[in-house]
């Protein structure tokens, strides 16, 4: 077995390059739960929120929708990675 | 210093070797194998440091979390790496980015003085048993050739390493070499002493061999070596090993001198520590030779076999030297936090780049984080005195409105001053520190740092621009027309909202939090743009306020705008990247302009 072989060997069974991957869409996963948590608790919030606090807190909820979009596509990329 | 010294060492140990090579060819060889010897544990050293990837980084951070811990970690890791200077860089580096306590750092030190005893273990046991020279060659063409189809720092590192430990191979086999034939013309052992003179007389010259060869694993390879050819008597290896142990400490002062006030004080730590043990040593010297050979049977050491039990009294001095001093070293830790406290004003001084830590990239990369912020900090303090506003009062819960009643002084503080003295020192150290760390870093790594380079650069901008607002916030704050005293103290209100929220965001944990109000600062501050909103306009077509004033506020609302996105572009990148890890995503969902645009357009 020819070195370069064998260092592509050990690479695979370590998964060097699919660790950063798999890394990066655990965390990514951890931090869509967050978010989603916290979209639920603004709604509750929202519900008795006076007049002034419901303007903050629409914001507070268009961010986080965002953010939570924002999220979803990026975990979908790795998803469509790790398949090919 | 301590690579200048090696290198000089090492020049002057081959050019030695190549003058003697025809008069005396076996003190030749031995000189040519103390200086291969030395350049391997280079390579070895080196190219650890890139191999790890900061994985060695990671592990000593994990788990030195209390004194058992650390001291078998700093075992385990130096035992890996065979280089005790290896694990102290490291250790330095963790102490001055605050990464982990002193205590921690001192039971590593002494992990790490039992790891540098598996050296002796390795020469005495396969070193002496096998041709290991017959594996140099193999491997150092394999560490040639790795680097030339594998161009990552990893595959560098290995091929480091490769080449490192066949040179050292090489050079074990050189100086056992030169110490047979050595035998055949001179024989050393013939200046063997006894009794208690002898044993001092040896720990000398083993103390003075490791401070001029500068690596207690050479000399004990040596010792070692000239052991297994009979050249010294047993009685008197046992003490040059004991003479190594100390010269080691030599040569951690010398290399701490340029170091720190931590560096400095591991290095006191691990005097004190080899000192201790040396000294218990000396005195039961001959109790412990006889626990050697009480244990050997156990271990199946032949009692003849004096070069391993050589390794077992390096082992079982260091190990009962750990015990006696752990016992202690509450009181220890207590005694070095007492020395080398740093003098003067320290505000405009850095606090966590350590040079010695340059070729290791994830503590770089910890350091350099941790310098950013101290730098935010020095910045935040002189915007807040730049706006005439009082830092206890924007950290506080007092409405903002309230807050710009209060102002810091009557006159306006000297921003350039301030600038020198806080900022200046510790922004031009962060950019060379970033410039010189990034020689050995991945290609994340260094995009890593550039935004980090950009960050500072932000905080520096936003400094530059509020010194340039101060002149008009202050004289317009206190002007007869209350329509440009209102916009004035608008822009101080929007931007103490800004920095008070800024300054929540340094001492958030969780990532959703940070994005969270990071977003929704960026959000406000789009609206603060005068231009945009239509204010400006409004203010120059009812005449309410003079030409001059209009400029004014045209000019100083674009610079209350700058130090706003310059402030939140330095939050995104220094609050966003908390740790080291490169994997952090949050960066890629923070909010960028088409997102504000699209929130903005909404309402």
């Amino acid at each position: 077995m020819g070195i370069k072989k064998f260092i592509s060997h050990v690479k695979e069974f370590l998964s060097l390059d699919k660790s950063i991957n798999s890394n990066k869409k655990k965390s990514i996963k951890q931090l869509l739960k967050k978010l989603k948590k916290r979209r639920v608790e603004v709604y509750k919030l929202i519900e008795n929120a006076s007049k002034e606090d419901k303007l903050i807190l629409e914001e507070e909820l268009e961010i986080i929708s965002l953010h939570i979009k924002k999220g979803k596509d990026i975990f979908n990329n790795y998803v469509k990675l790790k398949k090919v | 210093m301590k690579n200048k010294i090696l290198t000089s060492l090492i020049i002057i140990l081959l050019f030695g070797s190549l003058a003697i090579l025809n008069l005396y060819p076996n003190i030749s060889m031995i000189f040519g194998g103390i200086a291969l010897f030395l350049i391997g544990m280079e390579y070895m050293e080196g190219g650890f440091k890139v191999f790890s990837g900061g994985m060695l980084e990671k592990i000593l951070k994990k788990f030195t979390s209390n004194t058992p811990k650390a001291i078998t970690t700093g075992f385990i890791a130096t035992s890996i790496v065979q280089s005790s200077s290896l694990i102290s860089v490291i250790i330095i580096g963790f102490l001055s980015a605050k990464l982990i306590t002193l205590t921690s750092a001192v039971g590593v030190i002494f992990g790490s003085n039992i790891g540098t005893t598996t050296t002796a273990w390795l020469v005495s046991s396969f070193g002496l048993k096998i041709k290991i020279s017959a594996y140099a060659f193999p491997m150092i063409v394999m560490g040639i050739v790795i680097p030339i189809f594998f161009k990552s720092n990893t595959y560098k590192g290995i091929a480091s390493v490769l080449i490192g430990l066949g040179v050292i191979f090489l050079g074990i086999g050189y100086m056992k070499e030169g110490f047979e034939t050595l035998k055949e013309g001179i024989n050393l052992a013939q200046y063997a002493m006894d009794g208690y003179s002898g044993i001092f007389v040896y720990v000398f010259v083993g103390l003075i061999a490791t401070v001029v060869i500068q690596s207690s694993s050479a000399t004990m390879a040596i010792i070692i070596t000239a052991l297994a050819t009979n050249q010294i008597d047993y009685q008197n290896a046992l003490a040059l090993a004991i003479g190594a142990n100390v010269g080691t400490t030599v040569t951690a002062i010398l290399g701490a001198l340029k170091s720190n006030e931590n560096g400095k004080r591991l290095a006191v730590a691990h005097f004190i520590f080899n000192i201790i043990t040396a000294f218990i040593a000396i005195i039961f010297i001959y109790q412990l030779a006889d626990l050697v050979d009480y244990l050997s049977v156990f271990i199946n050491i032949d009692k003849n076999n004096y070069t391993m039990k050589l390794a077992l009294f390096h082992t079982i001095f260091n190990v009962m030297g750990v015990a006696v001093v752990s016992i202690f070293i509450g009181r220890l830790v207590k005694f070095l936090n007492t020395l080398f406290i740093p003098k003067g004003l320290e505000k405009g001084k850095v606090k966590y780049l350590d040079k010695s830590v340059l070729k290791l990239p994830s503590t770089s990369i910890r350091a350099i984080i941790k310098e950013s912020k101290h730098l935010y900090r020095n910045s935040f303090d002189i915007i807040i005195q730049g706006l005439n506003l009082k830092h206890q009062n924007i950290i506080s819960v007092m409405p903002i409105k309230e807050v710009i009643k209060y102002p810091y002084s009557k006159y306006s503080v000297d921003m350039d001053k301030l600038y020198n003295r806080n900022i200046k020192g510790i922004y031009g150290e962060i950019i060379d520190f970033i410039s010189k760390a990034q020689v050995n870093m991945s290609k994340d790594n260094i995009e890593l740092l550039y935004s980090f380079k950009l960050a500072n650069k932000y905080m520096v901008e936003a400094i530059k621009d509020t010194k340039h607002l101060q002149k008009n916030l202050i004289k317009y704050s206190s002007t007869s027309n209350e329509h440009i005293k209102k916009q004035y103290n608008q822009i101080r209100i929007d931007l103490a909202e800004l920095l008070r929220n800024i300054n929540k965001i340094s001492f958030l944990k969780e990532e959703d939090e940070i994005l969270l109000m990071l977003s929704k600062v960026k959000l406000h501050t789009e609206k603060y743009d005068i231009i945009a909103n239509g204010t400006l306009d409004n203010l120059i077509r009812k005449n309410l306020i003079t030409n001059e004033m209009a400029t004014s506020l045209m000019n100083d609302s674009a610079y209350a705008y700058d130090i706003s996105t310059n402030l939140v572009k330095m939050a995104e990148i220094i609050f966003v990247h908390t740790d080291a890890n490169i994997d952090n995503i949050t960066k890629d969902i923070l909010m960028n302009e088409e997102d504000i645009n699209l929130i903005l357009s909404k309402k």
